[in-house]
C-alpha cells in the first residue's frame, strides 16, 4: 500500500517533467527554441553615478514550437546588460515566449515577451518532493501538503479579501483553521496537540496584538510603506496581515517543541516534579530562542538585498538606503521574534498545566 | 519614537526575562548578524566579488550563531561543519538554477517602480540572487544543524555505549518532527512576506501560464524551495557527522563530560 503510493508519485513527478518540456502546444503565446546565438554589437556605458556596465545587444535564429508558423525559422534581437537588472541574456537552447511582428520580410522577426520558466519551476519541485520524501518518510508528504495548502489558502484569502471582507479578519479565521486542522494532522487527537494549539493561538494573537498597539502608540513612525507601492490598497491593513502569518509558523514550531518535550518527560519520568518540568522546559525554550529567532530574521531581510543595492549605486545615503527598504522586513522579523520568545512560557505554562490537572483526575479516580 | 526601536527594546527585554544570560546572548548575536549582513551588502556595492563576500559572511554567521550561544563543544562543532558542507552542496545548485531560470533582479511588474533608478550599476545580478537565496536559507540551516546535533547529543549522554549506525539512525528519527516544524515556519514566513505580491498577480487578473513563467513568482517559488532543500539535506548530512565527532572522541569517562559541562558554562 505504502510503496505503491511511492511508486505513484514517483510515475507522477516523471510524467510532469516530461510534459512541461512539451506542452509547446498547450500555450496560445508563440513559443520560440533559440538554434543560435550571434553578439552583434558590445558598448560600455557609465550612468550619472559612474556605475561601469557594458551592453550587448545579441541576434538570436530559432524555430517557432507551435502555432501556424511550426518549425519556421525565426530572428529575434535582444538587448542585455553585464548587471542584468531588467534584462535577461538569452543562450542557445532557451525557450522563449515572443509576440510575431507584422512580417512582409523574407525572414520572420519577433519581439521577445519573456522566457519559459515553467520547467525550472517543475524541476525544483519535483527534486524537492524526491528529497522531503526521502528524508523526512511521512512527515516530509505532511510538509509537502502543508506547503501546497498553504498557497491554495492563502490565494482563497486574497480572493475574498478582493470581495471587499476584512483581510484580518479572514486572516484570523484562516489561521485559526490552519493551526487546529495541521496540528491534529501531524500530532493526532488528543491532549499534547491540544495544548499546543492554544498555546500557539494564544502566542499569534497576543504578538498581533502587540505589534498593533506599538504601531498605533508611534503613529506608525518609521514604517515606510513605499515598498508596497505597487498596490492599490491600503497597506496598512495587509501589513498587519502579513505580520499575523508571517509569525505563526514560528510559533507554532516553538509551541510543538516544547509541548512535545514536556509530555516526553512526564512519560518518561511520571513522579517529575512540577518545578523540574518547568526548569527543563525553560532550558530547551532557551535553546532554541536564539537560533529560531534568526530563521526569520535572515529569511527576510535577504529579500531586501537587490533593491538595496539599487538604491546605494544611485548615491543615496546608506542610512536612507536602509530605513527605506528594510523597515517592513525588519519590523516582520522582530514581531516575529517577539512571538517565538512569548511562545515559550505561554506553551510551557499550558501544558505544565494540563499535565497537572490531568495526573490529579487520575489520582482522584484511583 | 520608531516602531523598529520600540519592538527591538520589546523583544530585548522578552529575550532577557525569559532568557536570562542566555537570552542576552541571543539577542546580541542578532544585531550582530544584522551587523554582518550590513557590511557585506557595503562591500558587494562597492563592487568586490558577492559570491566570495557571501560564502565569507555566512561563515562568520553560522560561527556567531554556534558557536556565541551555545559555546565550544563538539556538538556545536558538528553543527558548524554540517553547516558548511551543505551550503557548499547548496551553493552549486542554486548558481545552477539561478543561472538557468533567469530569476535576477526586476521583473517586468516592477519596471515603474525602479524606472527612477539607474538599473547599469555594474554589479552581476545573476550572482545576487544566489546570494540572496543562500542569506534568506543561512538562518534555517544553522537552526535545523543545532537542533539535529544537541538531541543526539542528548541520546548519547543517556546512552554512551551506542554504536555510531545507531546513533545515525536515531538522528535521523528526532530529524523527522524538526523537518516538519522548521519548514512550517518558513512557509509561512515566506507566504506571510508575500501576501502583497499574491494580491498584486490577482490584481493584474494574470493567467496560471502567465503566473507561472512570470519571473516574479519563480524567484519567489525558487527560494521558498531552495531553502526547504536546505533543511531537507542537511539532516542526513548533520546526521552523520555528528555520529562521527561524538563517537570519534575517546572512550567517555565521567572526567570527559563534566570537562565538556565546565566548557560549556564558561560559554566558550
Amino acid at each position: 500500500m505504502k510503496k505503491s503510493l511511492y511508486i505513484l508519485l514517483g510515475i507522477c513527478c516523471l510524467f510532469l517533467l516530461v510534459f512541461v518540456n512539451n506542452n509547446y502546444n498547450f500555450y496560445k503565446e508563440t513559443i520560440v527554441k533559440i538554434t543560435a546565438v550571434k553578439l552583434i554589437k558590445e558598448e560600455t556605458a557609465t550612468d550619472y553615478y559612474g556605475n561601469k556596465d557594458i551592453l550587448y545587444t545579441q541576434l538570436l535564429t530559432g524555430k517557432i514550437l507551435n502555432g501556424t508558423l511550426k518549425s519556421k525559422s525565426i530572428e529575434l534581437r535582444n538587448q542585455y546588460s553585464y548587471s542584468g537588472a531588467a534584462d535577461n541574456q538569452y543562450k542557445k537552447g532557451d525557450a522563449l515566449f515572443i509576440s510575431l511582428d507584422d512580417n512582409t520580410k523574407a525572414t520572420l522577426t519577433g519581439t521577445i515577451k519573456g522566457l519559459k520558466r515553467d520547467s525550472y519551476i517543475v524541476l525544483m519541485a519535483v527534486l524537492f518532493t524526491v528529497f522531503i520524501i526521502a528524508v523526512g518518510k511521512k512527515k516530509g508528504l505532511f510538509s509537502l501538503l502543508s506547503l501546497t495548502f498553504n498557497v491554495i489558502l492563502f490565494s482563497l484569502v486574497m480572493d475574498l479579501y478582493l470581495r471587499g471582507i476584512n483581510l484580518l479578519l479572514v486572516c484570523s479565521i484562516v489561521v485559526i483553521v490552519f493551526t487546529v486542522f495541521s496540528l491534529i494532522l501531524v500530532g493526532g487527537y488528543n491532549q499534547k496537540t491540544f495544548t499546543a494549539i492554544i498555546s500557539t493561538l494564544s502566542g499569534t494573537f497576543l504578538t498581533l496584538i502587540i505589534a498593533y498597539i506599538v504601531m498605533k502608540l508611534t503613529n506608525e513612525k518609521g514604517v515606510r510603506y513605499e515598498e508596497m507601492q505597487f498596490l492599490t490598497h491600503p497597506p496598512h491593513e495587509i501589513f498587519m496581515a502579513e505580520i499575523l502569518v508571517g509569525c505563526l509558523g514560528a510559533v507554532m514550531d516553538v509551541c510543538i517543541t516544547i509541548s512535545s518535550s514536556i509530555y516526553e518527560l512526564c512519560e518518561k519520568k511520571p513522579d517529575i516534579s512540577r518545578k523540574a518540568l518547568m526548569d527543563s522546559g525553560m532550558e530547551i525554550g532557551k535553546d532554541i530562542m536564539g537560533t529560531m529567532t534568526n530563521v526569520l530574521f535572515f529569511a527576510y531581510v535577504s529579500g531586501a538585498i537587490p533593491m538595496l543595492l539599487v538604491y546605494l549605486k544611485n548615491g543615496f545615503q546608506t542610512g536612507y538606503s536602509f530605513n527605506m527598504n528594510l523597515s517592513l522586513e525588519l519590523i516582520r522579523a522582530l514581531t516575529g521574534s517577539i512571538g517565538i520568545v512569548l511562545a515559550i512560557p505561554l506553551s510551557l505554562y499550558t501544558s505544565v498545566f494540563m499535565q497537572h490537572r490531568h495526573l490529579k483526575k487520575r489520582e482522584q479516580v484511583s | 519614537m520608531n516602531v523598529i526601536i520600540i519592538l527591538a527594546v520589546i523583544l530585548f527585554i522578552l529575550m532577557k526575562l525569559i532568557g536570562k544570560e542566555k537570552g542576552t546572548k541571543s539577542f546580541l548575536s542578532l544585531l550582530l548578524n544584522f551587523l554582518i549582513i550590513f557590511v557585506a551588502i557595503i562591500l558587494i556595492a562597492h563592487n568586490l566579488n558577492s559570491i566570495v563576500i557571501t560564502i565569507l559572511a555566512c561563515i562568520l554567521i553560522s560561527y556567531v550563531s554556534l558557536f556565541y550561544i551555545n559555546g565550544k563543544h563538539p556538538k556545536t562543532t558538528a553543527a558548524f561543519l554540517s553547516t558548511l558542507i551543505t551550503l557548499a552542496v547548496l551553493f552549486f545548485f542554486i548558481y545552477f538554477i539561478g543561472y538557468a531560470a533567469r530569476i535576477q533582479g526586476f521583473s517586468e511588474e516592477e519596471f515603474e517602480e525602479i524606472s527612477l533608478y539607474s538599473l547599469y550599476i555594474g554589479t552581476n545580478f545573476t550572482k545576487i540572487v544566489i546570494s540572496t537565496i543562500i542569506m534568506g536559507l543561512i538562518g534555517a540551516i544553522i537552526d535545523t544543524a543545532i537542533s539535529i546535533s544537541s538531541s543526539m547529543n542528548e541520546v548519547y549522554i543517556h546512552n554512551p555505549s551506542i554504536t555510531r549506525r545507531k546513533l545515525f539512525e536515531s538522528g535521523l528519527n528526532i530529524s523527522r518532527d524538526i523537518l516538519g516544524t522548521t519548514t512550517n515556519t518558513l512557509y509561512f514566513a515566506f507566504v506571510g512576506g508575500y501576501m502583497a505580491l499574491i494580491l498584486w498577480l490577482k490584481d493584474l487578473h494574470y493567467s496560471f501560464s502567465t503566473i507561472i513563467n512570470s519571473k516574479v513568482f519563480c524567484s519567489e517559488i525558487i527560494s521558498i524551495l531552495c531553502s526547504s532543500l536546505g533543511v531537507t539535506l542537511i539532516i542526513p548530512i548533520t546526521a552523520g557527522i555528528t555520529s562521527y565527532i561524538l563517537l570519534a572522541r575517546k572512550p567517555p569517562s565521567a572526567d570527559n563530560d563534566i570537562k565538556s559541562e565546565i566548557t560549556d558554562k564558561a560559554g566558550l
